[in-house]
């Protein structure tokens, strides 16, 4: 007999038919087109103008910076070198002025194709694609006979959780890598932190695949796994944002029950809001891009806590999951 | 040693709202599969077959009783390892190819990596389908499904092969290969459980068979003493002795 045992093999056996499964669906080659669309844009850019290491910036400087072209006579007297260049798109099709140096021009535009396309539209379209995918597994005419083998129903729904999560994961270390690569190469900026979208958009995305997932083994519909995924997607948003609102803020008129059920809400619920301010950090796009302002509020009252948002969230994608194993485990076919 | 046991095994479906209510499919079921029999379990429509059968395969959990597999209760998974299942209305990846998914179960059901594809390469053969092993799934037929539906269930050389109503969509060639599949497992003296309505098939192949009616088991022994003619003693064909079992359930 295999001395493997039937945990490892069930799992190991799973993630391998889920890659196939993923191979097989139009959304996978969709989302490869997506990434090379990128890759393409990426290998358009130019950037021209003064490097990082030129940039001294001004006590009094605002967040928004003047064209270096208006820049007036005061501030060039005052011996400030102001930043600034031109950014050109799609081959030189598109050409803008830009306030900022090569470097950072660079990293916002990553800051835009990872915090913002990727973890946003990305892992809605992620979510999407691979929503039918349990729901359609777990049609009493598809699993019984992989459900009558000797493999344990929980470690099943983990291998395919555990495969989904990793072909995504590939996904997205082809989009970042691609898009690094193809922007260093463009740019001559190579931005070591830009692979933290890697990771972030592994967790995001696990984290709202483990309720996909159970509402898929609850229900078997691929409807409800889409409509319910991403209903909780934007209750999560809503939580994170409006407890980083009332903390930062002070918001009044708020009742004691009221507080306690949005502090609750936040540190029982995914904090998807908290991973991008992490990648934000990451990319020190501070220096060159306006935070979101409620971040910046909790940030000041020591009320963010990067670690626990990150632990917390895992942890209840965790218990999600755990609970779909249950009800998978005891389910008559 | 039996291949299977079932004591006193009941089970209820729970229906409406919050599962108050209950459909009995099975009632107090006590019925041994000796090893090495190929044994029929045979009744009219929704006498509890498929559910006796999905029991035993731990696909549903029991309502009340106990259930033995091969030496072992059912809840222990393991012995599944030493089973193989065929049923009537396969729905396979439809991404994989023949191939792929005979490596997929057989991997599942704990068959070594090496030798797995030599091993699939033999079955498909077997089941004559070495032409097509490349091909998605997608593009089988109902009888190429059913023939695959086989392979899949030899895969990991069962001792207990479980067929629910195995013809179904298969040709004359595929019922032919059938039945030399079950008359080698015979021979070799394991054993095939055989859920089935075509009754020539189950004359032809069955040494014991269980009657289930209503839930609940109406007769259940040799086959030839349930094909002996209690008034003159001769042989009476299948169908005559079945019918006033099958009436038992229709009466409860």
């Amino acid at each position: 007999m295999n001395p493997v045992p039937s945990t490892i093999r069930t799992v190991r056996w799973m993630v391998r038919d889920t890659f196939r499964q993923s191979v097989s669906t139009k959304l996978f080659w969709v989302m490869l087109g997506l990434t090379g669309l990128c890759t393409a844009f990426c290998l358009g850019i130019s950037v021209s103008g003064t490097a990082a290491e030129d940039r001294v910036k001004h006590p009094d400087e605002l967040p928004t910076y003047m064209p270096k072209k208006y820049a007036d006579d005061k501030v060039k007297a005052e011996g400030i070198r102001v930043a600034g260049g031109e950014v050109s798109l799609g081959f030189g099709l598109f050409k803008f002025e830009v306030t900022k140096s090569r470097a950072d021009s660079v990293k916002l535009i990553q800051l835009w194709l990872a915090g913002v396309l990727a973890d946003t539209a990305g892992v809605l379209l992620a979510l999407l694609w691979t929503a039918g995918f349990l729901p359609g597994f777990l049609e009493p005419h598809a699993v019984t006979v992989l459900l009558a083998k000797p493999a344990p129903r929980w470690a099943v729904l983990l291998g395919k959780y555990a495969g989904v999560v990793l072909f995504v994961g590939l996904q997205a270390v082809l989009f970042v890598g691609g898009t690094w690569v193809a922007t260093g190469l463009a740019t001559g900026v190579w931005e070591g932190a830009y692979w933290y979208a890697v990771p972030l958009l592994v967790v995001n995305f696990a984290v709202f695949y483990a309720v996909s997932a159970f509402l898929a083994v609850w229900t078997r519909s691929t409807v409800v796994a889409v409509f319910g995924t991403l209903l909780f997607w934007l209750l999560c948003w809503g939580m994170n944002f409006t407890h980083h609102r009332v903390v930062g803020y002070d918001v009044a008129g708020l009742t004691p029950a009221a507080a306690f059920l949005i502090d609750a809400g936040y540190w029982v619920l995914p904090k998807p809001l908290d991973l991008s301010g992490i990648f934000f950090d990451a990319l020190r796009a501070g220096d060159y891009s306006a935070p979101v302002p409620e971040l910046v509020a909790v940030k000041e009252r020591g009320a963010f806590h990067p670690e626990l948002s990150v632990v917390t969230s895992l942890l209840f994608a965790a218990g999600v999951l755990s609970l779909a194993a249950y009800e998978f485990r005891t389910m008559d076919y | 040693m039996a291949a299977a046991v079932f004591e006193n095994v009941a089970k209820t479906y729970p229906t409406g709202l919050f599962g108050r209510g209950g459909v009995a499919a099975v009632r107090g079921v006590t019925l041994t599969v000796p090893a090495g029999s190929t044994f029929a379990l045979l009744g009219p429509n929704r006498a509890g077959k498929t559910t006796l059968v999905k029991m035993l395969l731990s696909l549903t959990a029991p309502t009340a009783g106990t259930i033995t597999r091969l030496g072992a209760p059912a809840t222990a998974r393991a012995t599944l390892g030493r089973v193989g299942y065929m049923h009537e209305n396969h729905a396979f990846p439809r991404y994989l190819s023949a191939s792929d998914l005979l490596e997929f179960y057989g991997g599942l059901s704990g068959v070594p990596a090496a030798g797995l594809t030599a091993k699939a390469d033999a079955l498909l053969a077997r089941v004559g389908l070495a032409d097509r092993k490349t091909e998605p799934i997608a593009r089988f037929s109902k009888g190429m499904v059913q023939r695959l539906g086989l392979a899949q269930a030899l895969v990991n050389d069962p001792d207990l092969l479980i067929l629910d109503e195995p013809t179904e969509g298969l040709d004359l060639s595929g019922r032919q290969l059938l039945r030399e599949v079950v008359r080698e497992f015979k021979a070799a003296g394991k054993t095939v459980l055989l859920v089935s309505h075509v009754l020539p098939e189950v004359e032809e192949l069955c040494d014991r068979v269980a009657v289930l009616a209503a839930g609940r088991v109406v007769y259940t022994g040799p086959l030839a003493d349930l094909l002996r003619d209690p008034k003159t003693g001769g042989r009476r064909p299948l169908e005559a002795a079945l019918r006033p079992l099958y009436e038992q359930g229709v009466a409860a």
